[in-house]
């Protein structure tokens, strides 16, 4: 690590061979000030990963709450759950691939089903960071039901006794008790899946290598392309220095969260 | 009529639930029905959902690529990096879990940031290293780079693991004789064996699944199974039963591993800090 932090900040081209050159804060202040692209980058990631981790969180609990009744072969359901997060993500690429594609995919047969026009999801600009975003979220969504149902079982009974004899509402033993005693499960599963979100590239580089244009270009794809298609390993390197800035940010706000809960 | 409501709303729910699980179990499943079509079948539109399914792709991927060295490539990488990791990890997890020393939380909660750096960020400099080393295309690059995050995952995992056993066991084990060696050997490593299992499962899911350093540190001869998977995307045009063939087989040993750690998968998930 410390190796690439000395390489972020000379320029140096694999290709051309030659020795590093020291160019003190260049690349960062290339990427931060002047690359039109990284500003781009930067805006699919975000928009990226906002959407995907919002919507997983809500439809995560919507479906802890769903299955948080007695259940029987409570097995079999949580492994039934968790297949598309434990899966090769590269497969789960191809899989959406499959249902995506314009001329044989299953999702424009329905579509076409129901009398609608077919859809190149992948291949329009302005489809295609919605596409992924979908596929993100059939990935994870339920990784996160998993987790807040175990938050949700480990909650202890009384309180929603007490409630449910003063004759509260289901809404308002849900907002009232629920959601503050599941916090601490919200908060943990919200930053988890905020950093693997940020880290995204499987997906991306299955299914649209970051195009068409740049508009699924994430910044650890970019990044990937700065340094291993264009061999500038200094920028790449400064490139992957701002995402883990990023990323220590939150690793230090859940690791406080842990730590006092040990404590 | 109350009951009646009940009825209703308990029905709507189980539909819903019903619903959740078709939309889970959808996409795989689709997976699986064009991996046994013929080429021309999978090729059809609109999809045709009767025909003659055929194991010719299972066969085919086999002759067609070394399939078959990728899946062993694949399987020696994960295997060898688990056990690395379990070795180094379960020596580290129980010296952090039993012995106070300066600083020893800090320690652990560094070890837990190292799994939280973008892989993007580490691929760079392990890449250059393997260069210097020379150990570009070999798996035994592929083993190193994935211990650098197994093993962190392996530390803090079995820390939680050794954490619930009763220190007095192994003291009253060196009370009767036992080296501190022997009383973690003998003693405390056997009592955490379903957690050295659960462990050793997840660090070996995760190398299976790995992708990105598996695409910039191999080229032909260590190449994995998850590279090899984007291999079947040609210029020509993808090669759709076959990479469904391919991709079947990649995610099979892991639904079954899914199953068997279902027990432990939501502390393993969160890195222990959902129980």
């Amino acid at each position: 690590m410390v190796y690439s932090l000395g390489i972020s900040f000379c320029e140096w081209n694999l290709i051309k061979g030659g020795n590093w050159k020291f160019v003190g804060l260049q690349n960062y202040a290339y990427f931060l000030f002047k690359d039109p692209y990284f500003r781009i980058s930067l805006k699919v990631t975000l928009v990226f990963v906002s959407a995907v981790v919002s919507i997983e969180l809500i439809l995560g609990l919507g479906i802890a709450l769903l299955m948080n009744r007695p259940l029987q072969r409570v097995g079999f359901y949580r492994t039934t759950l968790v297949i598309p997060s434990t899966m090769t993500p590269v497969v789960v690429g191809i899989i959406w691939r499959l249902l995506y594609n314009p001329e044989l995919g299953t999702l424009n047969y329905f579509l076409q089903l129901f009398g609608l026009p077919p859809l190149n999801w992948l291949g329009e600009p302005s489809l295609a960071l919605p596409s992924v975003i979908v596929a993100d979220i059939w990935e994870w969504t339920p990784f996160m039901a998993l987790i807040l149902l175990a938050g949700l079982q480990s909650l202890p009974r009384d309180p929603f006794e007490a409630a449910l004899v003063d004759g509260a509402s289901g809404w308002q033993v849900f907002r009232h008790i629920t959601l503050p005693l599941l916090q601490p499960t919200i908060i943990v599963v919200l930053l988890l899946r905020l950093m693997d979100a940020f880290k995204t590239f499987d997906l991306i580089f299955v299914l649209t290598k970051g195009g068409p244009g740049m508009s699924t270009e994430v910044l650890s794809y970019y990044a990937y392309r700065y340094g291993f298609k264009f061999f500038h390993i200094g920028q790449a390197s400064s490139l992957s220095y701002i995402l883990v800035v990023i990323l220590v940010a939150i690793a230090q706000i859940f690791v406080k969260y842990i730590r006092t809960g040990e404590e | 009529m109350k009951t009646l409501k009940k009825r209703i709303v308990s029905l709507l729910l189980t539909l819903i639930t019903a619903l959740v699980f078709i939309f889970v179990l959808f996409p795989p499943f689709m997976l699986f029905l064009t991996s046994i079509k013929t080429n021309v079948d999978a090729l059809r539109y609109p999809p045709v959902w009767l025909f003659k399914p055929v194991a010719s792709n299972y066969r085919e991927i086999f002759q067609l690529i070394p399939f078959g060295s990728y899946l062993i490539n694949s399987l020696v990488v994960a295997l060898l990096s688990t056990f690395i990791s379990l070795l180094v990890g379960s020596l580290a997890a129980y010296g952090l879990a039993r012995f106070k020393f300066k600083r020893s939380k800090d320690l652990s909660f560094w070890i837990l940031s190292i799994r939280m750096t973008p892989p993007i960020a580490a691929a760079i400099p392990i890449f250059l290293i393997m260069r210097t080393l020379r150990l570009l295309d070999t798996k035994a690059a592929l083993i190193l780079a994935y211990c650098t995050f197994n093993v962190p995952f392996a530390v803090w995992l079995l820390r939680s693991f050794f954490q619930e056993i009763p220190r007095e066991i192994e003291e009253s084990a060196m009370v009767d004789g036992c080296s501190p060696f022997g009383a973690f050997f003998r003693i405390a490593l056997p009592l955490i064996a379903p957690g050295l299992a659960a462990t050793g499962i997840f660090t070996f899911i995760f190398s299976w699944n790995e992708f990105l350093f598996a695409l910039i540190l191999t080229g032909t001869r260590a190449q994995t199974v998850p590279v090899s998977l984007t291999g079947f995307i040609r210029e020509t045009g993808i090669m759709w039963s076959h990479m469904a063939a391919a991709g079947v087989l990649a995610m099979f040993p892991m639904v079954i591993f899914t199953a068997l750690v279902q027990r432990n998968l939501v502390k393993g998930l969160t890195m222990g800090a959902i129980k």
